[in-house]
C-alpha cells in the first residue's frame, strides 16, 4: 500500500519551513516530524483491518443462509412459542409455521448451502466461516442495532470501530481511523458510530455516498487560494508558537490543518473510481461516474483499506425501507439483489489482490426473522432475536465451514450459540485483542466493548 | 425479552457468593467457627431476619452510625455487643439483650414504637436457632472496609471556617506544595492575557475592546481587576456561561432519548432556569433542595427547577416499561453531581469499591419511583402528557374562567341549534313516498349532456308555495365523484311569466350557502325590465344539499379549489359540493370549465341536489341540462329531477337555514396555561430490590431512606416520596459542598483539587491539597452557599492570575502542573468557539432563547424508524442550541460539546482534522467571515483595514509581521477584496491565539 503522492507532496515543504530556523522544543519538533504512530495489539494477529458489512432490519436466515427443509415440510403447522413479538400481541394468539420462498443449493468445494437471494454470495463460500447461530438479546430494532455495534442494548457506549481504532491508532493521518459508509442513518443514529467516552479522535467518520461524501471536505475555495490562506494560518500560529513552544497541543492543531489539506484531496481520490479497470467496475456492478449504491460503498471500502483505514463499516439501507419485512418477504429481493454481487466481488478483489490475507470481513444483521407468522399464508416474517446467520471471511478465519445450528424450524439455537458478545470477542480476537484487556476507564470503572460476557469462538479461527 | 443493564452482569457477584457459599470455609478469629449453618438458614436469615434489622435497627446501628457502641448491621458486630453488653448469645433467649429489648422488656428497642409481634416472634425464633447470620463481610459497608468508610476523608465533617481566610490564604496553601515540591511558580501574566483569561472564564466569551483597552492603558491594580471580575459577575453572560457548566453536569437535553427521540418542548425552562440561578448567585443548597423537590418547597421556580430530575434520559420503545433504567440514570446523576460518589454502581448488587449497598440504592430507587414524571410520549403511547402547569389553580380558574364561560355559551347555542336543525331535518325525512314525484331521470354516460327538454319535459307541473323542485346528481357505483355541469331554468307558465336560473346563482356564489333570489331578467324584452316590474317580481330560494339520506345542507365554503381562486365551492367536508367558475374566462384545472357556470360534484355513494323552492302558486315549466364535465373513461353519473309536492318541506329547509344563519359567537382559543417538564408527588412506596439488577426478579422491599454511610436516616413522612427529605440529606452533606468547591475550582483552573470531580469514592482520586479543599468548602458554606463569592477568592489569587508559560523544570517536575506552577492553557469550548465567531462578525444574539421551532406536538407521529431528528439555525449563544439525544448536534460533536446522554464532569478536548475542516469549508464560518469582511470595506487604507479585522476577532492591533503576513495574502490572492478580506477574517479566527486561552 503506498500513501497518494499527493499528501507527501503538500506536508513535507511546510513541515521544513516551521522547523528551519524555528526556535521550537526538540519534543515539539519531532513531535511536528513524526508520522502518526500505530499501535502494538496484546498478540500478533493476521487481520490488521476490518471491513464490517450491516444489513439493517433484520435479515431473514430461514430464507438466505440457513436452509430448513422441515419447515417447508411442515409449512401451516401450529407451534407454541413464549416469543417476545407474539407476546400479548392481539391477532397473535395461534401461530403457524411458514416456509421459506426461495430455493437452497450446495455450493463450492465445502458445499455450504445458501439460497438463490445470494447468488453471487454463493460463490464465496469457500471462503467463509457461516455462523448459523446467532443470537441477539434484544427484539427491538434499536437496541438490537445498538447491540450489534457497542455491545449494549440501551445506553450509549462506543462503538467497536471505536473500540478497534483505539486499540490499533492509526495507519493514515491523512484518512480517518474509522469510516462508515451509509445512505441513511440506521437505528439508534449516530450512537452506532460514536466514540461515547472514548476520545473523539476515534468516532467513526460518516461518508454518505453522493456528492460531499464527508460534511465539509469540498473546499470551497480553489486549492491555491486556499494554500495562500493555510500559509497565512501557519505564519500566524507559527508565531504564537514562539513564545509558547513547550506546547504540544498547538502543535497538533496547527497540524490538523494540514491534514485537512491534505485530506480535502485524499477523500475524494479514494472515492475516485475512475481509475478502476472496466473489469472491476463490472464484476461490482458498477456503472462508471455511478457514486451511489452498495457497489459503490463496497469499492470504496476497499480503496479505504488500501489507504490504511482500520475499520470501515458498509451500512445498506437506512431507519425505513430495509429488510424489515413484516408485510411481504419479496421485499427480500430487490435488497438482497443491492448487496449480493457488490459483495462477491469485494470478496474476490480482496483475495485477488491478496487483501483478504490481512482483512477480516464481516457480514452481520441485527436479528433474524420468525420461521412462523400469525397465518401460514402471511407474506412477511416478524423479528426474530433467538436465531440469525452472520459470516465472517478473511485474516485468521477458517474458510469453508459453518459453525452452529438452530434447530429442524429455524426458531432456536440447538447447537454452538453465539451471542452478540461472543461475535465480538471473537472479531477482537482476530485483530489481536484480549476482549478481557481491551479496557478504558471511565466513570470509575473499566469498561470494555463486551461487557462482562464474551467468549472467543475457536471454532472460527483458522488454526 | 429484558434488556438488562451490564453492569448487572458484573462477573463480581461476591456478595451472593458470599452469602451462599463462603460462610462454611472462612473463619474469624472471634466467631466461633464450628457454628456451620445449613444454606437453608441463610436462606431463611435473608428472608426473615435481615429485612427487619434493616427496616428497622440498621438507622441507628450500621454502617457508621453505632449507636451505643452496637453494630448490627454484621455478625461481628453482635459479636462485638454495645455499651450495654453482650447482645446475643446464640442459642439463649434468655441471656440474649436483644430478645429482651424488643420485647420492651428494660431496654426499649427500637425507641420508635415495639416492633409487631411477628417480626418480635421471628428475631426470638433467630436467636433460638442459634443466630445464623451468613454476614461475614459485613464489617463492610457496599464494597468498603466501615472502619476505611468512618474514616474515608470525603464523608467527614467540614473543619471550622478560618476568619484569616482570604486570597492570600489560598496562595499559602498552593505555595507551599510547590516549595517542597521544588518547583518555581511562573510569573503573574501579561495584563491582556489575564483580562482575556477572566473574560472567557466567567462569561464564555471574548473581553470587549472597550475593556482591554482600558486593561492596557491604566495601570492594572488589584482594585481594577476586583472591578473588572465583579462587572463580569454581573453580567448575564455569566449566568449563561456557568449555568451551561452545570447543564453538563446534569446531562441537559432537548429531546427525551427514547427510541423516537422526541422533542421534549419545555426543557428550556428548566435551562433558562439555571442560567437565572447563577446568575442571581443562588445559593447553592437551595439550588439543590430546588433541583430535587422544588414542587414541595416553592411555586412556579420550583417547580421548573424539578426538570433537573425530569430530563433524566428515557429508554426503549415503550419508555413505562424501561423506568427503572431511567431512575437508575436519575440515582447515577444525583450520586455524581452532588456527591460525587457513583450511586448507580450499586443497582445489581453492593457497590464494587465504595461503601454503598444494593439496598442503599433501592432507598433511593423507592424515592424517585414514589414520584410522577412529566411523560414525554412514545412510539407505542402517543403523545406527551402530565406536563405541570405553573399556575396554581386559582390562577389557571381566573384565566381559564371567562374564555369557559363564552366557550359555554356557544356550546349550549350549537346545541340548541343543532336540536332545531333535527327537528326541522325529521320533518322532511319523514315526507311520504307519495309526495315526491319524480318528473325525470337518466344516467349520463361518461362525458355525455342530457338537456332536460328530451325528456318530456314540455309539461306543465302545478306548484305551490313552498313546494320544492329538487334535482339530484347521483354518482354511478362507487366512482362518481365527478365534476358535473348543471342548469336548471324554472319557468313560470302564465303570471308574471317569471324566470328562475341556477344560473343566477354564480353571481356572488360564495356569499351563502342558500339563496333568495329574484326571477332572471330577460334581456331582450325591456318592457319586463321596468323597475315596478323588478319590484313586484317574487323572490325564490335555491338550497345546496347533501341528500343520501337526509337533507343537509353544504356548510363548508372554499375560496379557491384546485389552486385556482376563481372556484368558489360549497361543501360538507372535503365532498360534497357545489362549485362555481365565478370569472369570466375559462379555467384549466382538472378539467376546463367554462366562463360563469356551475357544477355539482358528488361523492362516493354520496348524492347532491340543487332545490328550488316555489314561492308561487301556479305552473311552472323546467328547462336545462346535465353534463359530465371530466371525463375520464368511467361510467358516468345519473340524475333525477322531482317535484316534492309538500309545502312544509319548503318551509322546513327555510327554518333550517335562518337557524345556521343565526350565529353563534366562537370562543376563541382557549387560554394558555404555562406548563413545564416537571416532577411532582406520586404514589408513595418502597421499593423491591432487583435481584441482580433484572427488574423482573424481585427482592424484599427496601425502606425509603437516606443512604447508610451518610446517615441512613428514615423518612419524616413515609405517606410522601421522600424527596424533601432526600433534597435536606444531600444539601446538608458536607461531601455536597466538596464537590461544588471542587467543580468550581476545576471549571476555573482546568483540573480539579481533586481530579476526578464525579468520584470522590475510593476509585477516585484524592485532593492534591486537602486541606485547601475542606478550608474551601467551609468558606463555601459559611458564605451562605454563594458560588459568586467563590469565584472572587479563587480568581483574586496569584495563583490564577499566574502566566500560562512553564519552564522546563516545572514541566519535569509536574507535568500535568497538578501543583498549579502556572496556568493551565485550555483550549475553548465548543460553546466559546461559536459564540466567539459570532461575537467577532457581530451577529450574536445575547437574549435568552425559549422554546425551539419543534413541529407543533399533533403533528408528532415519530417511529424508530423515522425519529425526530432537526437542527435549528439560530444566532443566540451556543448554550440555546437544541441538544438532542440521539443524533448529537454536528457543531457540538465535532468541538467536543458535553454528552447529553451521561453527566459530563470534565469537557474532553480533541484536536482532529475534521475540525480543520470546518474552518476551511463550513458555510456558516465562511458567512461569519464575510460579515466582518463586508464591515470593514468601508475603510479606506489597508493598514487600517487590517487593524479593524484583527480588533474584532483577536481584540488587538497586528504587530509588523503579522500585518506584512496579512498584506502578502491580500495582495496575492486575486480576488474581489470582499472575499480576500474574508479569508483573512478566516484565518485569524481559524488561528490557534483565536482558540485558546493563555
Amino acid at each position: 500500500m503506498k500513501p497518494l503522492p499527493i499528501l507527501t507532496q503538500h506536508r513535507r515543504p511546510f513541515i521544513r519551513s516551521l522547523v528551519g530556523g524555528s526556535m521550537l522544543f526538540p519534543g515539539i519538533l519531532k513531535q511536528l516530524m513524526a508520522e502518526d504512530s500505530t499501535k502494538e495489539p496484546h498478540f500478533p494477529a493476521k487481520a490488521k483491518r476490518v471491513i464490517f458489512l450491516f444489513m439493517t432490519g433484520g435479515v431473514s436466515h430461514v430464507d438466505t443462509f440457513d436452509p430448513k427443509p422441515a419447515l417447508t415440510k411442515d409449512h401451516g403447522k401450529e407451534i407454541k412459542a413464549d416469543h417476545p413479538e407474539i407476546k400479548d400481541r392481539p391477532g397473535y394468539e395461534k401461530i403457524y409455521l411458514k416456509k421459506p420462498q426461495w430455493e437452497f443449493s450446495k455450493h463450492g468445494q465445502c458445499g455450504t448451502e445458501v439460497s438463490t437471494l445470494f447468488p453471487h454470495v454463493a460463490t464465496c463460500v469457500d471462503d467463509i466461516a457461516l455462523i448459523r447461530s446467532m443470537h441477539t438479546a434484544h427484539s427491538n430494532h434499536y437496541n438490537a442495532t445498538l447491540g450489534m455495534h457497542t455491545g449494549s442494548f440501551a445506553q450509549s457506549r462506543p462503538s467497536i470501530g471505536s473500540w478497534l481504532t483505539y486499540g490499533l491508532g492509526s495507519e493514515n493521518r491523512n484518512l480517518p481511523g474509522f469510516v462508515v459508509i451509509a445512505p441513511r442513518q440506521t437505528y439508534a443514529g449516530t450512537q452506532v458510530y460514536a466514540s461515547d467516552f472514548l476520545p473523539g479522535a476515534y468516532q467513526g467518520t460518516l461518508v454518505v455516498p453522493g456528492s460531499e461524501p464527508i460534511s465539509n471536505i469540498a473546499p470551497r475555495v480553489p486549492t491555491e487560494k486556499q494554500r495562500l490562506e493555510l500559509d497565512l494560518l501557519a505564519k500566524l500560529n507559527t508565531q504564537h508558537l514562539s513564545d509558547r513552544s513547550d506546547d504540544g497541543n498547538l502543535v497538533t492543531r496547527l497540524r490538523t490543518f494540514e491534514t485537512a489539506f491534505g485530506m480535502q484531496m485524499a477523500v475524494p481520490q479514494v472515492f475516485d473510481l475512475s481509475k478502476e479497470t472496466d473489469a472491476t467496475l463490472e464484476s461490482y456492478g458498477l456503472k462508471r461516474g455511478q457514486t451511489t449504491g452498495f457497489a459503490w460503498q463496497c469499492l470504496a471500502a476497499r480503496r479505504l483499506i488500501e489507504q490504511g483505514v482500520r475499520f470501515v463499516e458498509l451500512i445498506d439501507t437506512g431507519s425505513s425501507g430495509n429488510w424489515d419485512a413484516h408485510g411481504d418477504m419479496m421485499s427480500h429481493e430487490p435488497l438482497a439483489k443491492n448487496v449480493d454481487q457488490p459483495i462477491a466481488a469485494l470478496l474476490k478483489d480482496l483475495k485477488q489482490r491478496g487483501l483478504l490475507e490481512d482483512t477480516l470481513v464481516v457480514w452481520t444483521t441485527e436479528f433474524g426473522r420468525t420461521p412462523f407468522n400469525n397465518t401460514a399464508d402471511a407474506k412477511g416474517r416478524e423479528h426474530h432475536p433467538w436465531a440469525f446467520s452472520s459470516w465472517l471471511a478473511g485474516a485468521g478465519v477458517k474458510p469453508g465451514i459453518v459453525y452452529g445450528a438452530t434447530d429442524e424450524h429455524g426458531l432456536r439455537v440447538a447447537d454452538n450459540g453465539v451471542d452478540v458478545h461472543d461475535f465480538h470477542a471473537t472479531i477482537l480476537h482476530l485483530m489481536g485483542f484480549d476482549h478481557e484487556r481491551l479496557t478504558f476507564r471511565h466513570s470509575g470503572r473499566d469498561y470494555r466493548l463486551t461487557d462482562v460476557h464474551g467468549k472467543v469462538v475457536r471454532g472460527l479461527l483458522n488454526a | 425479552m429484558t434488556t438488562r443493564h451490564p453492569l448487572e452482569r458484573l462477573p463480581v457477584s461476591w456478595f451472593r457468593s458470599l452469602l451462599y457459599s463462603l460462610i462454611v470455609t472462612l473463619s474469624f478469629d472471634q466467631v466461633d467457627s464450628s457454628i456451620v449453618f445449613a444454606q437453608d438458614d441463610s436462606d431463611w436469615f435473608e428472608s426473615k431476619v435481615r429485612p427487619i434489622l434493616v427496616a428497622h435497627c440498621y438507622e441507628c446501628h450500621s454502617g457508621t452510625k453505632s449507636k451505643g457502641g452496637l453494630l448490627l448491621d454484621s455478625k461481628q458486630g453482635w459479636i462485638k455487643g454495645g455499651e450495654s453488653g453482650t447482645v446475643i448469645v446464640p442459642g439463649d433467649t434468655d441471656k440474649s439483650l436483644l430478645v429482651q429489648a424488643v420485647q420492651y422488656q428494660g431496654l426499649e428497642m427500637p425507641p420508635k414504637g415495639k416492633l409487631d409481634d411477628r417480626d418480635i416472634q421471628t428475631l426470638i425464633e433467630w436467636v433460638r436457632r442459634g443466630a445464623p447470620d451468613p454476614r461475614i463481610s459485613a464489617s463492610k459497608i457496599g464494597g468498603m472496609d466501615s472502619k476505611t468508610a468512618q474514616n474515608w476523608w470525603a464523608f467527614q465533617p467540614l473543619p471550622t471556617p478560618i476568619e484569616s481566610f482570604s486570597s492570600l490564604w489560598i496562595d499559602q496553601q498552593i505555595d507551599a506544595k510547590l516549595d517542597s515540591a521544588g518547583i518555581h511558580p511562573s510569573e503573574p501574566a501579561d495584563r491582556r492575557s489575564l483580562i482575556r483569561r477572566l473574560s472567557y472564564d466567567l462569561t464564555g466569551l471574548p473581553p470587549t475592546r472597550d475593556e482591554l483597552n482600558q486593561a492596557l492603558t491604566e495601570p492594572l491594580s488589584e482594585f481594577q481587576i476586583e472591578k473588572f471580575i465583579e462587572s463580569k459577575l454581573e453580567s448575564s453572560d455569566y449566568g449563561v456561561h456557568w449555568g451551561r457548566h452545570w447543564l453538563d453536569v446534569v446531562r441537559y437535553a432537548d429531546t427525551a432519548g427514547e427510541n423516537t427521540d422526541r422533542p421534549v418542548v419545555n426543557a428550556w425552562r428548566y435551562r433558562n432556569w439555571v442560567f437565572d440561578a447563577f446568575g442571581r448567585d443562588m445559593p447553592y443548597d437551595s439550588m439543590i433542595k430546588h433541583q430535587i423537590a422544588g414542587d414541595l418547597i416553592a411555586d412556579q421556580e420550583g417547580i421548573i427547577a424539578t426538570g433537573y430530575l425530569a430530563i433524566a434520559r428515557r429508554f426503549g420503545h415503550d419508555i413505562d416499561k424501561d423506568m427503572y433504567l431511567t431512575y437508575e440514570e436519575m440515582i447515577d446523576t444525583v450520586g455524581k453531581s452532588f456527591l460525587g460518589l457513583t450511586l448507580g454502581c450499586a443497582r445489581c448488587h453492593d457497590h464494587k469499591y465504595d461503601p454503598i449497598s444494593a439496598e442503599d440504592y433501592y432507598s433511593l430507587y423507592g424515592i424517585l419511583a414514589s414520584s410522577k414524571y412529566s411523560f414525554p410520549g412514545c412510539e407505542p403511547k402517543g403523545q406527551p402528557k402530565d406536563m405541570v402547569p405553573l399556575l396554581a389553580q386559582p390562577q389557571i380558574d381566573e384565566l381559564m374562567k371567562p374564555w369557559q364561560a363564552k366557550a359555554d355559551l356557544a356550546k349550549a347555542a350549537k346545541e340548541k341549534q343543532n336540536a332545531q336543525i333535527d327537528q326541522a331535518r325529521k320533518s322532511l325525512a319523514q315526507l311520504e313516498p307519495a309526495k315526491r314525484i319524480l318528473i325525470a331521470e337518466s344516467k349520463v354516460a361518461e362525458g355525455a349532456k342530457v338537456p332536460f327538454d328530451s325528456q318530456l319535459l314540455e309539461r306543465t307541473i302545478p306548484v305551490r308555495v313552498g313546494e320544492l323542485i329538487q334535482l339530484t346528481i347521483l354518482p354511478n357505483g362507487n366512482h362518481g365523484a365527478d365534476s358535473t355541469m348543471i342548469e336548471l331554468n324554472i319557468h313560470q307558465v302564465g303570471g308574471a311569466e317569471d324566470v328562475w336560473s341556477s344560473g343566477q346563482l354564480i353571481e356572488d356564489f360564495a356569499s351563502s350557502n342558500y339563496r333568495k333570489l329574484g326571477p332572471k331578467t330577460t334581456q331582450n324584452d325591456p318592457a319586463r325590465n321596468t323597475e315596478a316590474l323588478q319590484k313586484s317580481r317574487i323572490e325564490a330560494n335555491w338550497f345546496y344539499l347533501e341528500t343520501t339520506k337526509n337533507a343537509d345542507l353544504l356548510t363548508d365554503k372554499r375560496l379557491s379549489n384546485g389552486g385556482n381562486s376563481n372556484i368558489h365551492s360549497w361543501s360538507l367536508g372535503e365532498l360534497p359540493s357545489v362549485f362555481a367558475n365565478v370569472s369570466d374566462s375559462p379555467v384549466s384545472v382538472w378539467t376546463v370549465l367554462p366562463p360563469k357556470s356551475l357544477f355539482v360534484h358528488p361523492g362516493p355513494e354520496r348524492n347532491v341536489s340543487l332545490v328550488w323552492v316555489s314561492p308561487i302558486e301556479g305552473s311552472i315549466r323546467l328547462s336545462g341540462f346535465v353534463q359530465d364535465a371530466h371525463p375520464a373513461a368511467l361510467d358516468g353519473v345519473s340524475f333525477k329531477l322531482e317535484h316534492i309536492i309538500e309545502p312544509e318541506s319548503g318551509n322546513g329547509l327555510v327554518q333550517i337555514a335562518e337557524i345556521l344563519s343565526t350565529p353563534i359567537e366562537e370562543p376563541g382559543p382557549s387560554p394558555v396555561i404555562p406548563v413545564a417538564y416537571a416532577v411532582v408527588e406520586g404514589t408513595a412506596s418502597d421499593a423491591k430490590v432487583h435481584l441482580r439488577g433484572d427488574p423482573e426478579k424481585l427482592g424484599d422491599a427496601v425502606p425509603r431512606r437516606w443512604i447508610s454511610v451518610l446517615g441512613g436516616q428514615s423518612l419524616e413522612n413515609p405517606n410522601a416520596s421522600g424527596r424533601k427529605e432526600l433534597a435536606d440529606w444531600i444539601s446538608k452533606s458536607p461531601l455536597m459542598a466538596r464537590v461544588m468547591v471542587n467543580r468550581v475550582w476545576q471549571w476555573h483552573f482546568g483540573q480539579g483539587l481533586v481530579n476526578t470531580p464525579s468520584d470522590f469514592g475510593s476509585r477516585g482520586e484524592p485532593p492534591t491539597h486537602p486541606e485547601l479543599l475542606d478550608q474551601l468548602a467551609a468558606q463555601f458554606v459559611e458564605s451562605g452557599y454563594s458560588v459568586k463569592q467563590l469565584h472572587r477568592w479563587i480568581l483574586s489569587t496569584k495563583t490564577y492570575q499566574r502566566s500560562s508559560q512553564s519552564t522546563e523544570q516545572q514541566r519535569e517536575i509536574d507535568p500535568e502542573n497538578r501543583w498549579l506552577s502556572h496556568f493551565s492553557r485550555r483550549r475553548l469550548t465548543a460553546e466559546e468557539i461559536r459564540d466567539s465567531i459570532l461575537s467577532s462578525s457581530g451577529n450574536l444574539d445575547r437574549s435568552y432563547g425559549q422554546e425551539h421551532p419543534f413541529p407543533p406536538t399533533q403533528t408528532w407521529t415519530f417511529t424508530q424508524h423515522d425519529p425526530f431528528n432537526a437542527v435549528y439555525p439560530s444566532n443566540r449563544r451556543s448554550a440555546m442550541l437544541m441538544v438532542q439525544r440521539q443524533r448529537r448536534h454536528p457543531f457540538l460533536t465535532l468541538f467536543d460539546g458535553a454528552d447529553p446522554n451521561a453527566s459530563t464532569p470534565v469537557r474532553q478536548t480533541t484536536l482532529v482534522p475534521t475540525q480543520a475542516l470546518y474552518y476551511l469549508n463550513d458555510p456558516f464560518f465562511h458567512e461569519q467571515a464575510m460579515a466582518i469582511s463586508r464591515q470593514i470595506q468601508t475603510l479606506v487604507h489597508d493598514t487600517e483595514k487590517i487593524d479593524a479585522i484583527y480588533l474584532q476577532t483577536l481584540q488587538r492591533k497586528p504587530n509588523t509581521n503579522e500585518a506584512q503576513a496579512i498584506l502578502e495574502l491580500v495582495k496575492s490572492y486575486q480576488a474581489s477584496p470582499e472575499d480576500a478580506w474574508a479569508a483573512v477574517a478566516r484565518m485569524l479566527m481559524a488561528s490557534n491565539e483565536f482558540h485558546f486561552v493563555d
